[in-house]
């Protein structure tokens, strides 16, 4: 399992589009994508919870991935979270 | 006899409308509870697998003719709600909620959205709030499709309907039929709104932004919709009806005699060729310009990219909007300017007392660089066609140029160590719309490539007047002669350093200012697509020399209005062809 809480650089936050791309990305690996923030845990293939998730810049969320393609998966996703994709 | 009544909007869509008003009202799609029998459960699921897979169908067909008509960049909003559309987890959570609460799919799937949309709507943030309608745009879908209920009435709506409604989503504006629908009238909204864009797209009139709209209006009564002004009239006194219908008239008569003109050069009766370009707003409005004879793109406002999505695009978003641009319209020329945007419009929390004296424009971007260099790489990627030029507003001093020079170079050599093709030779150019960048205009025209006079601000500027105050919009006049003494200052300047000056504003477009423009120079007039007909038209009748003698005594009065006595007398002297697009 890889667990880091990471801080949203993306310029707009984890709005629509950004999310879209998170969860299109999230989809193409098997593990399971978790996104945590205060306390709330959505899937990290689920657009709609992503989007309740509040996520603005400057906030800080907990990426968990796990399986056996985690380490490719929280490398490619957190770039996404640090607005470098 | 009904007292006439005058709505105030914003106009976002040019054009008069008179017609019957029909309310559009997305009603909630009413859902009922109804207990399952077990052995029913598994037909309930597939049932609403089936609605899913439908919607998914209608939304794919809606994105297509969007992709279509408007560009792709704009068509996005729908692949966010493609994805709301599949979420897996909430297809499992209604599911499960039906196996285990034996109810009907349509109550649960309607109680599962609407937790999702509470959670949106308690956000701090202003944009996800909005998101809220999307998901209700998309939940209603899929509820009507359960209930075999048809949608959009905005497709049924009467032929010579003004539609009139508190807000249209996104996905039924999409699907608004130009041949039925006269204008549109709403509550919500402003320019950049997606309905906004869609009635300019479709050419048909638009005033948005009306407070309390819904509660002044009636189903099917007549009314006068008037996107130039933007304003609605109620109960229209006889007088205003016969006003508006010769203008209407006129408006028909005069389309009738300038369309053959758009397939024309624009060329003075002596052989000069004057470059007749088209501003433009979005990606699809280059069908615009195509339809009525531009000979290029003399401005391509980007801000509307980052307006529309609310956000900044990706550098390859831009790109391909730039690219697809400059390849449409080859061989001729695409002008892009960097974005013109105000601090407030990138910064939620950015508030100033005077913007447009503030942090706007080049401003930002100068402060912003890494913003401002992913918008430099995308215009010069698109470069590659050749026919891509980059241009710069609001500049006000001589270190801006500088600092841009150095910005630009930067990104040059990075793309160049990437390997990465672009148009060495791409013209650089900037907007001269500051009394200072004008005064200063003989030793900026050595740092730049091309000059291009951006007339509403520059009078704006000169004159100290912001012409949306009522009470001193009187004072705007592209005729004052400081404005006018300051164009041929730039004009000249621009020459002696060899390089082309255009103009683009509502002067361009302005039938008594062509000749005079013509005559102390100018080498482009970018306007509105729709005004270029009338351009070429004023262009064909005229010759080089009586405009430069016309050019000549126009500098030599006091006020706006001696200036605009003499060039009507003067045009009616020497064009007398002229005289009927002058108002």
């Amino acid at each position: 399992m890889v667990k880091k809480p990471l801080e949203i650089l993306n310029e707009n936050g984890l709005h629509a589009l950004p999310a879209s791309r998170f969860v299109k990305l999230a989809e193409k690996f098997d593990c399971n994508v978790t996104l945590e923030k205060e306390g709330v845990e959505v899937s990290g293939k689920s657009i709609m919870g992503i989007l309740t998730l509040a996520c603005e810049k400057g906030s800080t969320v907990t990426l968990t991935c796990e399986g056996k393609d985690e380490k490719e998966a929280f490398k490619a996703l957190r770039k996404i979270l640090e607005g470098q994709d | 006899m009904l007292r006439e009544r005058i709505l105030k909007g914003i106009a976002v869509s040019q054009g008069i409308a008179q017609g019957k008003v029909f309310i559009y009202e997305t009603k909630q799609v009413e859902v009922f509870q109804t207990p399952i029998l077990p052995v029913y459960l598994k037909d309930e699921t597939e049932r609403f697998d089936r609605a899913i897979k439908k919607t998914k169908h209608e939304l794919r067909n809606i994105q297509k003719r969007l992709n279509y008509e408007i560009g792709e960049n704009f068509a996005q909003f729908l692949d966010a709600q493609i994805m709301m559309l599949s979420d897996k987890a909430i297809i499992r959570k209604v599911k499960a909620r039906i196996a285990e609460e034996k109810l009907n799919a349509e109550y649960v799937y309607h109680n599962v959205i609407g937790e999702y949309a509470e959670k949106l709507g308690a956000s701090k943030d202003t944009y996800l709030k909005e998101r809220v309608a999307d998901i209700w745009d998309v939940g209603s879908r899929v509820l009507r499709n359960l209930l075999g209920l048809t949608h959009s009435s905005v497709v049924e709506i009467p032929t010579g309907s003004i539609i009139v409604a508190h807000d249209i989503s996104p996905s039924e504006a999409a699907l608004i039929n130009p041949k039925s629908v006269l204008g549109i009238a709403t509550e919500a909204g402003g320019r950049t709104s997606h309905t906004a864009i869609t009635a300019r797209a479709l050419e048909i009139p638009a005033v948005l932004g009306i407070k309390g709209l819904i509660g002044k209006i009636e189903n099917g009564e007549k009314v006068i919709l008037d996107g130039d002004r933007g304003i609605m009239i109620k109960n229209p006194s006889a007088g205003k009806i016969h006003f508006y219908e010769i203008a209407k008239k006129k408006v028909l008569e005069l389309a009738k005699v300038l369309s053959p003109f758009s397939e024309l050069p624009a060329k003075t009766q002596d052989g000069r060729r004057i470059d007749i370009s088209a501003n433009i707003e979005f990606f699809s409005e280059y069908t615009h310009a195509k339809k009525y004879g531009a000979e290029g793109i003399g401005l391509f406002r980007t801000e509307f990219l980052y307006l529309t999505r609310r956000g900044s695009p990706t550098e390859e978003e831009q790109y391909r909007v730039y690219d697809a641009l400059a390849k449409r319209m080859k061989p001729c020329p695409v002008i892009i300017r960097t974005y013109d945007l105000g601090g407030d419009k990138i910064f939620s929390d950015y508030r100033e007392a005077n913007p447009f004296l503030g942090w706007r424009a080049i401003r930002v971007c100068l402060d912003e660089l890494d913003f401002f260099k992913m918008q430099l790489r995308a215009i010069l990627r698109a470069s590659v066609n050749k026919n891509v030029k980059i241009m710069f507003p609001m500049i006000s001093n001589h270190e801006e140029v500088k600092r841009i020079h150095l910005v630009f170079e930067k990104v040059k050599k990075e793309l160049r160590a990437k390997k990465i093709d672009f148009d060495e030779e791409i013209q650089f150019g900037i907007m001269i719309e500051t009394p200072s960048a004008a005064l200063l205009s003989p030793h900026l025209a050595h740092q730049v490539d091309f000059f291009s006079i951006g007339s509403n601000d520059l009078t704006q500027y000169t004159l100290a007047v912001d012409r949306g105050n009522e009470k001193i919009s009187q004072l705007f006049e592209h005729f004052h002669p400081a404005v006018l003494q300051l164009i041929k200052q730039i004009i000249d300047a621009g020459h002696q350093t060899h390089i082309w000056v255009g103009l683009c504003g509502e002067l361009a477009a302005d039938p008594l200012a062509i000749p005079l423009l013509i005559g102390m120079g100018i080498d482009e007039l970018s306007m509105n697509p729709g005004s270029i007909p009338r351009a070429k038209m004023v262009v064909r009748a005229i010759t080089i020399p009586e405009c430069e003698e016309i050019a000549k005594g126009a500098l030599n009065f006091r006020t706006p209005l001696e200036v605009k006595r003499y060039l009507r007398r003067n045009i009616h002297r020497k064009f007398p062809g002229i005289d009927k697009v002058i108002k």
